[in-house]
């Protein structure tokens, strides 16, 4: 009854009467009451003493200095997914020791946004800055596509999933205004370049490196760099793809074009939030430039694309830029698991041999598809057999690392490593479909991308001509002084901001004093 | 019925705060942060915060520590004792420290009283209540725990009755020589139903620790009532105050947003702040 007449109304009622004789009034006329204590709703989970353990339990923690995702806490409803992704698929969140030492970790990778059902969590944005750089006379903006971005970018635009939108994305971005439209596929294939090199060498001379790690997911490298930091020196030293294109773009592309570096600005169109960290990096650059000063995800470059209302659907195909606009075969299957690898042994056999890689190598059905953890042997005449394994969510990634810190590193000559599952097809800056976080959608997306290697001219990157030619007029060899400064770049032991020894080390001495003494009894 | 925060075990994720959003129909962002301060902390919609705290350790290095703030369900509350119309008042079921707004006459005396400065006032509102963590009193008379420690993931909030929770608290300091032994609550102020474990000095995590400086009885209902001119004119002068603030405010242009509340806002990419 108390409740039917709010306070407020009661006020109302008794204005006049002064404050003291009001407080006295109203507590003799208070008995019956409901309980206090909220009567709000929370999911089901939460009922209970709150002690037993259950799944879909609280949320990821999130830094508010996360450069690649954040959360927008009203549209949190607490239904565990992003903890649970996290978790089981990334093997992040309790994979790191308590007490804290500085942060929580996080590798940026974003599988919790694709989780997430309501959008609390999401990309850190940055359509507001490639906006304004679009607005600048003075910058040349130019713009690079990651593979998987070509068959995930129509699902926002009630396309398919799979349908493949490389042409409609090039015509978009130039709808936009870029300056230069260019092909992340382009870059893969020098990354290919360097790293099958540098597997080669590593293989044939560097024995005590191997198993070589592929370094193109920055979710995998700053997972390596927290929690397996020992690890790293197997690590190639290849920058990514995307990375490779900026140095490029602002080096070799601003020389031909007689533009200076600091006027222009690069922005990767990208299917992953670990890109946005990447780009952070100080190690991602030259000469005080950054190779990528902005990062997109595919949902952003959709918003983008919806706000300017380009209708997307129907734009008529349109090709890359030259010069850094090529790709091959090899270069498109980045974007799936086992893609790398496959490319990477392609044009290893080439350089191995001379010779070009037999058809079993061009259709390697053993590292393909969405097992976590796959295994494979290809023969190449003068180096033998190289046995690669190829692992997709990092959750499973740990039993690779953990057997070859047990060592049994033997095992394999060749990792790849992609943080999320199906590879970057299942990126975290990926469109949340109707398929969103199944595997039917990533099974698409990565058919689309099968489809464009057989569907290339050249299968393998050294056989790209503007690879060639930039080789030629820039890099000279693979591995070159040159190619090191701009195409390669170092890894930073990251785990002492998540492990130390003095506070996280086992419990078994008796308990020390107080630092002062507590308050009086 | 108690809580026990084991600081150690916290990573900072604020399902906890959440939760408490959820459960008592808090709203959000309501408030375009008059103090733009750099620490969150509570209003009178944020009835539990986690404040990030950095800790140096005697041997150089530093270490992140998240602490929870929340009303501490004092044993003898002097918030209570000082609401002389007991809107405060402790439960006998459960013993929250639970405020029953119709009863309230916004003198304020409690925001006065209380050591930990937990109760907050809706400055926005014409008639503003006070505000405070209830401990989801009516959670615990359905046997459930409180909800910031039902979504808890890491096990930071144990959830039971108080005796239980020192055994257990003292028994986890035994165990384990990291941690610094007190269990804060079990006699700051006659003891608390919040109760806290670290490994790191409680002074140095924020929490009080001087109380010998301030009688707890300072400010009660029998002081005050002993000056009865006083307690009026107080009563009067903040009802004064609240009313010129509230005027004043009503009609106040949107505050331009804190870097923060920037970068939340910029991530939303539309008009309105509605959820879609
Ligand atoms: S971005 Fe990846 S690592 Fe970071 S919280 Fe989300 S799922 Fe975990
Ligand atoms: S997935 Fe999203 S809504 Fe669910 S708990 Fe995590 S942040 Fe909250
Ligand atoms: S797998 Fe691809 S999308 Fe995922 S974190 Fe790695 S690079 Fe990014
Ligand atoms: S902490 Fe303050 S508000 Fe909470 S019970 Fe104790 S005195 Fe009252
Ligand atoms: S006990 Fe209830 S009211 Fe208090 S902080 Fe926790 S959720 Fe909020
Ligand atoms: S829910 Fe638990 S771990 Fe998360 S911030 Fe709150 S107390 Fe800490």
């Amino acid at each position: 009854m108390t409740r039917k007449i709010s306070r407020r109304d009661f006020l109302k009622l008794a204005s006049g009467t002064s404050l003291f004789g009001l407080g006295v009034l109203a507590s003799g006329c208070a008995s019956e009451q409901k309980d206090e204590g909220g009567d709000g709703w929370m999911p089901d989970q939460y009922q209970g003493r709150g002690d037993f353990p259950a799944h879909l339990k609280g949320r990821v923690a999130i830094s508010p200095k996360n450069p690649s995702i954040m959360r927008d806490d009203e549209k949190c409803i607490l239904c565990g997914q992003c903890i649970e992704a996290c978790h089981n698929v990334i093997g992040v969140h309790g994979y790191y020791p308590l007490p804290l030492k500085d942060e929580t970790a996080c590798i940026g990778c974003g599988q919790c946004t694709m989780w997430c059902p309501t959008g609390a969590i999401h990309e850190r944005p940055a359509v507001d800055q490639v906006e304004a750089a679009l607005d600048d006379d003075s910058k040349f903006v130019v713009v690079q596509t990651a593979p998987a971005t070509k068959v995930s970018l129509g699902e926002e635009f009630g396309m398919a999933p799979g349908s493949i939108v490389s042409g409609k994305q090039v015509a978009a971005l130039r709808a936009l205004g870029f300056d230069a439209v260019f092909d992340t596929c382009m870059s893969a294939d020098m990354t290919i370049m360097e790293e099958a090199s540098e597997a080669l060498v590593r293989l044939t001379q560097k024995k005590d490196v191997l198993p070589h790690f592929t370094s193109c997911c920055p979710g995998w490298v700053r997972f390596c760099e927290l929690f397996y930091p020992d690890l790293m020196k197997h690590l190639s030293t290849c920058k990514s793809p995307a990375a490779m294109m900026g140095a490029t773009v602002k080096s070799y592309y601003a020389e031909k074009k007689g533009l200076d570096p600091k006027n222009i600005v690069t922005v990767s169109i990208m299917p992953c939030t670990a890109k946005k960290g990447e780009a952070l990096r100080k190690e991602l650059g030259h000469d005080g430039l950054q190779d990528v000063d902005y990062v997109l995800t595919t949902r952003e470059l959709a918003l983008l694309l919806k706000k300017k209302g380009i209708d997307f659907e129907s734009l008529d195909n349109a090709d890359y830029d030259s010069i850094l606009g090529e790709s091959t075969g090899a270069g498109r299957i980045f974007g799936a698991t086992g893609g790398v690898a496959e490319a990477s042994v392609r044009s290893l056999y080439y350089f191995a041999t001379h010779q070009a890689p037999p058809a079993n190598l061009l259709e390697w059905k053993a590292v393909r598809g969405l097992t976590s953890v796959k295994e494979a042997q290809a023969s190449v005449p003068g180096v033998g057999t190289v046995s690669v394994a190829v692992v997709n969510g990092m959750a499973s990634g740990r039993k690779v690392l953990d057997a070859i810190r047990a060592g049994q590193g033997s095992r394999w000559q060749f990792i790849e490593f992609m943080a999320c599952p199906g590879g970057c097809i299942g990126g975290g800056g990926q469109p949340k479909s109707q398929f969103a976080s199944s595997e039917d959608m990533r099974q698409r997306r990565i058919a689309a991308l099968y489809q464009e290697d057989r569907g290339a001219k050249k299968r393998a990157s050294h056989e790209n001509a503007e690879i060639q030619t930039l080789y030629k007029e820039f890099y000279g060899q693979p591995l070159s002084e040159r190619a090191e400064k701009y195409l390669h770049t170092s890894f930073v032991d990251q785990s002492e901001k998540i492990f130390d020894a003095e506070t996280q080390h086992a419990p078994n001495t008796p308990p020390k004093a107080p630092k002062s003494q507590p308050a009086k009894d | 019925m108690a809580v026990l925060v084991d600081i150690t075990k916290c990573i900072g994720c604020e399902s906890c705060s959440v939760a408490c959003k959820l459960w008592n129909k808090l709203p959000y962002g309501k408030k375009k942060s008059r103090k733009q301060k750099e620490e969150k902390d509570l209003d009178d919609d944020t009835w539990t915060v986690i404040q990030r705290k950095r800790v140096e350790a005697p041997s150089g290095k530093g270490y992140t520590r998240f602490v929870k703030k929340q009303c501490m369900h004092c044993l003898e509350p002097s918030c209570a004792s000082a609401c002389f119309s007991k809107a405060l008042r402790v439960d006998p079921e459960t013993h929250a420290v639970v405020y029953i707004p119709e009863l309230c006459v916004g003198c304020r005396y409690c925001m006065l009283a209380c050591p930990f400065e937990i109760p907050r006032y809706q400055w926005d509102e014409p008639l503003p209540l006070v505000t405070k963590c209830q401990l989801c009193a009516s959670r615990l008379k359905d046997g459930d725990a409180p909800a910031c420690v039902s979504a808890c993931p890491t096990g930071a909030l144990t959830f039971g009755g108080r005796d239980e929770l020192l055994t257990k608290a003292h028994a986890i300091i035994e165990k384990d020589h990291r941690y610094i032994n007190h269990v804060y609550g079990e006699k700051e102020l006659g003891g608390t139903e919040w109760l806290y474990i670290s490994d790191q000095p409680f002074e140095e995590l924020g929490f009080k620790t001087d109380f010998e400086d301030i009688p707890p009885s300072t400010y009660t209902h029998a002081y005050l009532s002993k000056v009865p001119f006083l307690a009026a004119a107080w009563g009067l002068f903040l009802a004064a105050i609240s009313w010129r603030y509230y005027k004043k405010h009503k009609n106040d242009p949107p505050k331009p947003p804190t870097p923060e509340e920037e970068t939340r806002e910029a991530g939303n990419h539309g008009e309105g702040d509605g959820m879609i």
